[in-house]
């Protein structure tokens, strides 16, 4: 057997920042408990406050400290997120206090060694934003101490040997197992600093003395004694929620926090193997803030991908682009992303030179980006409409209802309607001027900026539209302008009431 | 100063020697001919990016053929230019111009690439498209938001046509783009435009107005366009790799009338369209 142990020593303090905004992150951050510092950030830590200072020293050294509290749950959230993480490289995942254990010897030749596992661990780990010690040692819990003890205990030498692995814990200081530091003060007065110390002493005496746990503790570090543990799934539907430290009042505030908890939710969508389809961001207002009653308790935020994806960066475009667009009812406190729809199918397989399939999801993921950001309605794609009214006979629809990941891809429509090799003449011009443009008349023939148009082709008779009370009577005319251009023109037959009525109009230009 | 002033004053001085006399000019080596020596390779062709100015240059990245034979002939390369922005200046929207990108742009679709339209200047006809040989469904538009609709972010609606533009060039995966940006497109804008098109593996054309002209630009093509009558098209090549065109290309577009309309509307036009058309571009040839 062979167990990673993931140790993030400074959780709490890291849960505590991830409420903050960008600005307050440059300051000094202290996490207090009972009045006295428990972990400060680089900042604070260069100005001189350190753990076990009072609160007031503390403010003294730094003016500008940012202090917090530890909160059990938020500390358990991030945990949670740690977790899945490792779900992904192995099943067999368990947690010892701040610590995530892996066990990965049935793993080993997936991922091509233990470094290459290292690697990709510590790479799936960088974007939640921990500091992590990792440590790998053939015990769970005597991995688990390596990690709380040192950093550089990842790669020792024969990590995979209870013998090796029993030879380190001897020189490792005895505060490092729980029941060890509760008693520390006495243990130290004895002289027992090691826990090879605590090996050389009579067994009986020291359960008596110090209890039986610092005993079961050390023989399964050592591996003399077996270790069961219950091992974590990642849950069916993922929900978590991240408290700001300070009110957000636009939308852009929210990205640092809303980017945290994606990045969960894509640890979470890794270790079920599965690709995320829609998610959800909910901003809840706070009912003091909101300033009158028909302002909605949340604004809710829903993002769909038209390709199931589990790639960070392009999520995290996708919701700064939303993000943007979106306007806050009233000041928010507290954000929750949901997610329950997922892609379970393995992704189809990535190619390594440009083909077809590359290209249309290319082409997708680049509609999506544009989506966002424009507005669904901005990017659209054409369609035509049988019917003969030319403002009618197209319609434009959002590209992204149209595609629907693999029916694009695959069901590619080749062939082209009533496609012209250029022996019959164009009818119909590329130009249609939104609303048709009143023209001028002189001698019963129409102008265009004051020249006169030279009729060609016509008429075209269009009479339609009788039944959506929207009649169309119109006679169309290939015109000439006086610069050569090509010009739609048609004279309306309606009957005419008002002699002031506009007759010609232009309708489009061939272009 | 004579030599014998010069020994009047200082009369210690060491005689100078005489200065040879220079030969006139003629007597000069000529210049290397034309023809290059034998065994020495032509300096043009050591490199696709070099070329002589007064030959049209080749282009080092693929062309895309523009469908008329005598535009292939002026065009460095022989097509329209992958990986670079193509200038098309227009007096006003409706000439012919979408007639005359109409078999690359088809081109390009039947490749397996889409084709992409950014803020046309009016609304299409999809049976239009389509007769010219486009297809519908590998064909995206994209607009500006509405200004007073979306007032989250209060941007120009040509702020948003650029970001779109370089977002499509840097991609990589569109293969044709097609882009009005509107008339007041800052210099810099164009140049960053053109570092992204390089990403671009099919040809970008901008339309801009006839203004744009007396603008320098970061496009490596320029072309001015104007109508030369009923289903011809005038088109002036202002830069290229090479010497600038002289002569005006009639090109015959897609027909829209038929033969004894045409023929009608031919007896009836007074004026010679195309020098009426274009009253500034001799000047115009020289500045660039």
């Amino acid at each position: 057997m062979l167990w990673f142990a993931v140790h993030l020593p400074w959780l709490s303090l890291e849960a505590f920042v991830a409420t903050l905004g960008a600005e307050q992150r440059q300051r000094p951050v202290a996490l207090l408990a009972d009045h006295r510092v428990q972990a400060v950030n680089a900042t604070a830590a260069q100005a001189g406050v350190q753990t076990g200072l009072k609160r007031a020293t503390a403010l003294a050294l730094a003016a500008d400290l940012l202090c917090g509290q530890a909160d059990a749950t938020r500390d358990a959230q991030a945990l949670q997120a740690v977790v899945h993480a490792a779900l992904a490289f192995t099943p067999a995942v368990a947690v010892d206090g701040h610590t995530v254990l892996l066990e990965v010897a049935s793993c080993l030749r997936y991922f091509g060694g233990a470094d290459a596992l290292l690697r990709r661990l510590r790479s799936a780990l960088a974007p939640l934003g921990h500091r992590v010690q990792i440590a790998g040692a053939a015990t769970a819990l005597g991995a688990a101490l390596l990690a709380r003890w040192r950093d550089d205990l990842a790669d020792g030498p024969q990590r995979s040997q209870l013998a090796a692995l029993q030879q380190l814990l001897d020189r490792a200081p005895v505060w490092l197992l729980g029941p060890g530091r509760e008693h520390w003060e006495a243990l130290q007065g004895m002289g027992l600093r090691h826990l090879g110390d605590l090996l050389r002493l009579p067994r009986a005496g020291l359960a008596r003395r110090f209890g039986e746990d610092l005993l079961d503790d050390l023989d399964r570090a050592r591996g003399t004694r077996p270790d069961p543990r219950v091992w974590l799934t990642a849950p069916e539907r993922f929900r978590c929620r991240l408290e700001l430290a300070m009110r957000a009042d636009h939308a852009e505030q929210v990205l640092h926090g809303a980017a945290l908890l994606l990045a969960q939710l894509v640890a979470w969508a890794q270790a079920r193997r599965a690709r995320v389809r829609a998610f959800t961001l909910c901003m809840h207002h706070e009912a003091r803030y909101r300033p009158d009653a028909p302002t909605p308790a949340a604004t809710e935020l829903r993002i769909e991908l038209a390709e199931p994806a589990v790639d960070g960066t392009h999520l995290q475009g996708l919701l700064r682009e939303r993000l943007a667009r979106v306007q806050l009812a009233a000041p928010t406190l507290e954000l929750q992303l949901h997610c329950h729809e997922l892609a379970l199918q393995e992704a189809p397989n990535a190619e390594l030179f440009p083909t077809r399939h590359s290209d249309q999801l290319g082409l997708l993921r680049l509609i999506e980006r544009l989506s966002a950001r424009l507005g669904d309605e901005q990017v659209q794609r054409l369609q035509p409409v049988a019917d003969h009214r030319p403002e009618r006979a197209s319609r434009t629809l959002p590209a992204l209802s149209t595609l629907t990941g693999a029916a694009a891809v695959t069901a590619r429509v080749t062939a082209t309607a009533t496609a012209s090799t250029g022996d019959w003449p164009l009818t119909r011009p590329v130009w249609l001027l939104p609303d048709p443009l009143p023209l001028a008349e002189r001698q019963a023939m129409p102008l265009l900026e004051g020249r006169p148009l030279q009729l060609l082709v016509g008429p075209e008779r269009i009479e339609s539209g009788w039944w959506d009370a929207d009649l169309a009577t119109r006679d169309y005319f290939i015109a000439q302008a006086m610069d050569g251009a090509l010009v739609w023109v048609y004279r309306a037959r309606l009957p005419v009431t008002d002699e002031t009525q506009p007759l010609w109009f232009l309708q489009g230009r061939f272009g | 100063m004579p030599a014998d002033s010069a020994q009047r004053l200082f009369p210690d001085l060491p005689d100078l020697p005489d200065l040879p006399d220079l030969p006139d000019r003629p007597d000069w080596p000529a210049l290397p001919a034309a023809a290059p020596q034998p065994g020495l390779p032509d300096l043009e062709h050591l490199h696709p990016a070099l070329w002589r100015a007064h030959q049209v240059g080749r282009q080092r990245d693929a062309v895309w053929a523009s469908g008329f034979a005598t535009l292939d002939a002026e065009l460095p390369g022989g097509g329209w230019p992958a990986r670079a922005l193509t200038e098309l200046l227009l007096p006003h929207p409706g000439i012919g111009e979408i007639r005359l990108l109409a078999p690359v742009l088809a081109a390009v679709q039947r490749g397996g690439r889409s084709v992409m339209l950014f803020d046309p200047p009016a609304a299409l006809c999809a049976w239009a498209l389509a007769s010219l040989g486009l297809d519908l469904t590998q064909l995206v538009l994209v607009r500006p938001r509405d200004g007073l609709q979306d007032r989250a972010r209060a941007l120009p609606p040509a702020a948003d046509i650029l970001w779109a533009l370089e977002q499509s060039l840097k991609s990589g995966h569109v293969g044709a783009l097609l882009a009005w940006p509107g008339p007041r497109l800052r210099p810099d804008a164009l140049r960053r435009l053109q570092l992204a098109a390089q990403a671009h593996d099919g040809p970008a054309f901008l339309f801009r107005e006839l203004q744009a002209q007396a603008r320098p630009s970061a496009a490596p093509l320029r072309l001015l366009l104007a109508s030369a009558g009923p289903d011809e098209l005038a088109l002036r090549i202002v830069k290229r790799r090479g010497p600038p065109l002289l002569q005006p290309l009639l090109l015959p577009l897609a027909p829209v009338l038929s033969a004894p309309a045409r023929a009608r509307a031919l007896r009836d036009v007074l004026l010679p369209v195309a020098d009426a058309a274009m009253p500034a571009c001799a000047e115009a040839a020289e500045h660039d």
